[in-house]
């Protein structure tokens, strides 16, 4: 298990230097040279060379690499060029309200899906499985962004909820009405998947051997399924939950610009179009390493969660 | 996910399949939209770009069946424009992504040596969000044409390069590429003319399915800004135009969001379709 687990955390390393090393060309492209900027429009050529000595900026592109990688590790991403503001802090400040908003998403999201998807495998062919069918198909078609708007258009009508931004903390009514929309909308994009995973995972344990057994000995049926069935099911439907970590950041990324709400997407697309380099740089690799950092937590929860730890290599 | 399910002989599938009303429906959507935006200069008598500011924001009329977006611009004009923009930003990237992934994919089966980095490798491209692909290319390239193109390949690639090896996988198994090998016949001839040859069909059937994702990663991308910048028609960006006048003329995104989700519907109706029939067949 230990050997799987590292294996496994090897591989997360090399993506996440693949990250570093997009974060860094994406400085590279950059159109203005920092040494002209920062020695500003009175600058003569030989205190822009110095700046560039200072900097770093002669020495070969393998040692500002290096470099590059240790400054993020100590937290440096840099400022950025349209308000100086540090990007470490700017990222710290926005991750909150992100993961505030994937939590509330999914909080809902998860239960109701499992319920779905439950009551989808106990009747195949029935009602709720057409339904649970016809919703996920919808749920992976629709774009997110609409969603949001028809949402937006509904709450201004009737003037239920706020729809731009976050109302502060969540245990305040105000911060508490602020999110349900965004959370509402992000959550949607979940209920389908999870649902239909559920029902497929669910049914097949339903026909293994030992719940035949149980059934067999006289257990009642909601024993049968949740002790017996569910029990086995839980486990893949968690690791499919936790895949699906990638569709929710795709999802928090547009929710959070359609509903203005202050996370790491949102500053992510604004300072591309602003053409916020730095910045930029900064969020993308933010969400990539959280994207890391989530999967193998997801993976090391699984091991654990094994009853069959050990017997696999 | 899926790699052994749309291998053999096609006929029978597609005979299932047609019998499937759900089938005849969406396939029936989906070359009616493709019919009309090819031919979207001969449908309509407006012109896309040209802004009329006295016509603007107008609802639904008899004249302009969807009314007018912000600039005056007849609205259906510039969806039957946008559906054209999105659906050849869906057509490259998938062209793209099913090269690479193919490549990958029949590589990984055929030097075995490279299978097991190539797959990793594939594994961790298939879950990262493809949201983030189109991001970092927006950051590198700019948002434009080139970056959408390369984010939306790299986001189908992975899951073409899993199904192409798991039909090279099968075809590999053959005699006949024994045979090919023992009369001496180069690598190039054996991955072409051999492997690439029979193992295509499966590879083809799931590049179209992965088209559906394609066109929603596009328009998604266009909504935020990423893609393609205005006055370009795109879905995507029809959508964000709209947005800033949803509620006096909440028609320009409604109508540019419904026609991205029936194109996207359609192809995951049609995938769900052939996946179900490819399944029957398999047990």
């Amino acid at each position: 298990m230990i050997a799987r687990l590292l294996r496994r955390a090897g591989i997360s390393l090399i993506v996440l230097a693949g990250v570093l090393l997009i974060g860094f060309l994406m400085l590279q492209v950059i159109p203005a040279d920092p040494a002209v900027a920062i020695a500003g429009p009175q600058g003569t050529d030989d205190e822009i060379e110095a700046i560039r000595r200072h900097l770093g900026l002669d020495q070969p592109i393998l040692l500002q690499f290096v470099w590059y990688i240790s400054r993020v590790v100590t937290g440096d991403m840099g400022q950025s060029v349209i308000n100086n503001a540090s990007v470490s802090a700017e990222l710290l400040r926005a991750a909150g309200p992100t993961i505030e908003l994937m939590c509330a998403a999914m909080i809902w999201a998860v239960p109701t899906a499992l319920a779905l998807g439950i009551l989808a495998a106990l009747r195949r062919g029935g009602i709720v499985d057409r339904l649970v069918m016809a919703v996920s198909v919808m749920g992976v078609s629709v774009p997110v962004f609409w969603v949001g708007l028809l949402m937006i258009q509904f709450a201004a009508r009737t003037r239920a909820f706020p729809i731009q931004g976050r109302g502060g903390p969540l245990w305040t009514a105000e911060g508490l009405s602020h999110i349900l929309l965004p959370a509402t909308a992000l959550g949607l994009i979940l209920v389908g998947p999870v649902a239909r995973m559920t029902r497929t995972t669910l049914s097949d344990a339903l026909h293994a051997d030992h719940v035949r057994t149980a059934r067999a000995k006289g257990a009642s049926e909601l024993r049968v399924v949740l002790n017996h069935a569910l029990r086995t099911a839980l486990l893949p439907i968690i690791t499919l939950v936790g895949l699906q970590v990638g569709t929710l950041m795709g999802g928090a990324v547009v929710t959070e610009t359609i509903f203005s709400w202050p996370g790491v997407g949102r500053l992510a697309v604004g300072s591309i179009i602003t053409g916020d380099y730095p910045m930029a740089q900064g969020a993308i690799i933010f969400l990539a390493s959280a994207f890391i950092l989530v999967n193998i937590t997801v993976d090391v929860l699984n091991e654990l969660a094994d009853p069959r730890i050990g017997s696999r290599s | 996910m899926t790699d052994a399910t749309y291998t053999g002989s096609g006929s029978r599938t597609w005979r299932r399949l047609r019998r499937n009303p759900m089938v005849t429906i969406a396939l029936g959507v989906l070359i009616l939209i493709a019919l009309a935006a090819i031919f979207a200069p001969w449908l309509t008598s407006f012109d896309p770009y040209e802004t009329a500011l006295r016509q603007r924001l107008k609802p639904p009329s008899a004249e302009h069946l969807l009314g007018t977006d912000s600039q005056g611009r007849d609205l259906l004009t510039r969806l039957l424009y946008g559906a054209r923009t999105t659906l050849l930003i869906g057509c490259a990237g998938t062209a793209f992504g099913a090269l690479l992934g193919g490549a990958i994919g029949l590589c990984a089966a055929f030097y075995r040596r490279l299978d097991g980095v190539f797959m990793r490798v594939i594994d961790v491209f298939l879950s990262f969000p493809s949201i983030l692909f189109g991001l970092s290319l927006a950051a590198i390239l700019g948002p434009g044409l080139d970056s959408l193109i390369i984010a939306v390949g790299l986001s189908v690639m992975p899951g073409i390069a899993r199904i192409s090896r798991g039909a090279a996988l099968s075809v590999m198994a053959q005699d006949y590429m024994d045979s090919g090998r023992s009369i001496g016949l180069p690598d190039r001839s054996l991955l072409g003319r051999y492997l690439l040859a029979n193992a295509y069909p499966p590879i083809l059937t799931y590049t179209t399915l992965a088209f559906g994702d394609a066109v929603l990663l596009a328009a998604t991308l266009g909504f935020l800004g990423l893609g393609l910048q205005p006055p370009t028609a795109e879905l995507g960006s029809i959508a964000a135009e709209g947005r800033s006048f949803l509620f006096i003329a909440p028609h320009v995104s409604t109508a540019a969001s419904i026609l991205i989700f029936v194109i996207v519907l359609s192809f995951n109706l049609l995938g769900d379709a052939l996946r179900d029939a490819g399944d029957r067949r398999a047990s």
